[in-house]
């Protein structure tokens, strides 16, 4: 699919001035994932597959409850599944759904060379167009969270799209809608903070004191906002701990592209300025130099 | 076919075959086959440059349309990579044995040789220090964006970390190599009148020779004026 038509875009990749209008005001939406009522139920994996038409993936059995060891390109939305030790006296079975964080400051959309092969919408949801990918696989290095995969044919980058496409036309994403417990909840990010933090208030009431909402500031928050038990050690659940976008990709887009235009033309106006101050190097007439 | 072959031979004829030679009042310094490869690895740098920019900025976006799009660029990119990579292997075995450093280069002073002022070093031979050390450069910068082009090329039989590290020095050889070959254009064209012939025609003048490499010129002309 490529980018929405209808949607006002806030952010385009390799793009100097060409996001949207900025006129469009529409609020943030995200997705809320509570993993202290997750059941691994995988509901969330086969609707995924399924609205998205996505060919089956074979699963592969690694001795957990995981369908697969990691997110793959016809799969989007992985439920992990770890056993942690957490202490001298604890021992815990933690559930994550692992797919695109849509952040709010895109390392992927940072790093991407290909001017808008991914977009951001007003709405926060950062979205591929397989039409204008090149399949050059540079917004690996620039996500935080091992987020792209690319297919088999051409290295197109293909990941979550938050169902986009539902969105748009007023639908939940399909995980939220299939999911049995409440344990995914799709709204504004605003107030699916709100319940958030009220969720953690009670986790903190009842024994779990280092409950937190993982939003990570280092990307600008995420629009997929996730509940953990032990907020203290979001490694745990193979979350980075204060992802950021990459130095590198810092150093390649904000330090080596300045000095690379500089150094360009101080080439060119030097060969220039050089040739009036120096004048061009030629045997002197008459042939005895 | 008999009157072909009883004319004595012309500059043009002996410039395909052998260099250093005086002929005439013209001396060929680069032989056919010299000429040919320098052109050949020549298009394929533009090539590759008119390909990578693109991908390295947007601001150079146009130039993807010259070759149908930046998705066109993404593997032509690659592919005339190794091409020039493979071009300069070879003209580095072809011109290796003339750039060689002598002791005479250690007095090379770039700033001095810029101001076009003082005499040129008596010394100085086929080739200058500044031009040596462009010719090692070239070289070192080829293996090092080959190096890291290659994990760019196939980036899933790569991890990302190598990558991110790829980037940023694929990105410093290419700033190096433009600066580069912007003093490399200028000099062997506007700057020094007389010289680009010597990459065309394949010949150059005794006065050009006299005044830009004397020693060459001496060795060349076996010491006669």
């Amino acid at each position: 699919m490529g980018a929405i038509q209808g949607l006002e875009i806030r952010r385009s990749s390799a793009s100097l001035r060409g996001g949207g209008t900025m006129l469009r005001q529409q609020p943030t939406v995200a997705k809320y994932i509570d993993t202290t009522i997750c059941i691994g139920c995988k509901a969330c994996e086969v609707a995924c597959q399924e609205w998205n038409d996505l060919p089956l993936v074979k699963t592969e059995q690694i001795g957990t409850y995981q369908t697969t060891p990691t997110l793959q390109p016809n799969f989007w939305n992985l439920i992990q599944f770890r056993e942690v030790d957490t202490g001298p006296t604890g021992f815990a079975w933690l559930l994550r759904k692992d797919q695109c964080m849509h952040c709010a400051d895109p390392g992927c959309l940072a790093a991407c060379p290909a001017p808008g092969a991914i977009v951001q919408y007003q709405n926060g949801i950062v979205d591929v167009d397989p039409e204008k990918c090149i399949g050059c696989g540079l917004c690996e290095p620039g996500c935080p969270f091992d987020v792209p995969r690319y297919t088999a044919r051409d290295n197109k980058m293909a990941k979550c799209t938050l169902c986009v496409d539902r969105v748009t036309v007023g639908l939940e994403p399909a995980c939220i809608k299939a999911c049995p417990t409440g344990c995914l909840q799709f709204g504004d990010k605003d107030s699916l903070l709100a319940l958030g933090h009220h969720r953690v208030g009670q986790l903190r009431e009842n024994g779990f004191a280092q409950a937190a909402v993982y939003d990570p500031p280092g990307v600008g928050g995420t629009s997929v906002i996730t509940i953990l038990r032990h907020g203290d050690h979001p490694e745990w659940y193979g979350l980075p701990k204060d992802p950021s976008v990459p130095t590198t990709v810092s150093l390649w887009k904000r330090v080596l592209h300045p000095i690379g235009f500089v150094a360009m033309a101080a080439a060119i106006f030097g060969a220039i300025g050089h040739f009036m101050a120096f004048g061009p190097k030629k045997p002197k007439e008459g042939g005895e130099a | 076919m008999s009157e072909i072959g009883a004319r004595a031979p012309t500059v043009m004829d002996v410039a395909r075959e052998r260099e250093d030679v005086l002929v005439g009042e013209e001396i060929v310094r680069h032989k056919l086959s010299s000429r040919l490869i320098h052109w050949t690895v020549a298009i394929f740098f533009v090539g590759a440059l008119l390909t990578g920019m693109p991908i390295w900025s947007p601001v150079f976006g146009w130039m993807a349309y010259l070759f149908g799009g930046l998705s066109v660029c993404r593997w032509l990119h690659a592919w005339l990579g190794v091409a020039f990579s493979v071009g300069t292997v070879v003209m580095f075995v072809a011109w290796v044995s003339d750039m060689k450093f002598d002791a005479n280069d250690r007095k090379f002073s770039f700033i001095d040789y810029l101001k076009f002022s003082a005499a040129e070093d008596p010394e100085v031979g086929k080739y200058n220090a500044g031009q040596k050390l462009f010719f090692w450069s070239v070289l070192a910068a080829m293996l090092v964006v080959l190096l890291t082009g290659i994990p760019l090329w196939w980036p899933k039989e790569f991890g990302w970390r190598l990558r991110q590290v790829c980037i940023v020095l694929h990105d410093v050889g290419f700033i190096f190599w433009f600066v580069a070959i912007v003093g490399h254009i200028y000099l062997g064209t506007a700057a020094e009148p007389g010289t680009f012939r010597s990459m065309t025609r394949g010949t150059v003048t005794k006065p050009w020779a006299r005044l830009h490499h004397p020693r060459w010129f001496r060795e060349v002309t076996g010491g006669r004026r």
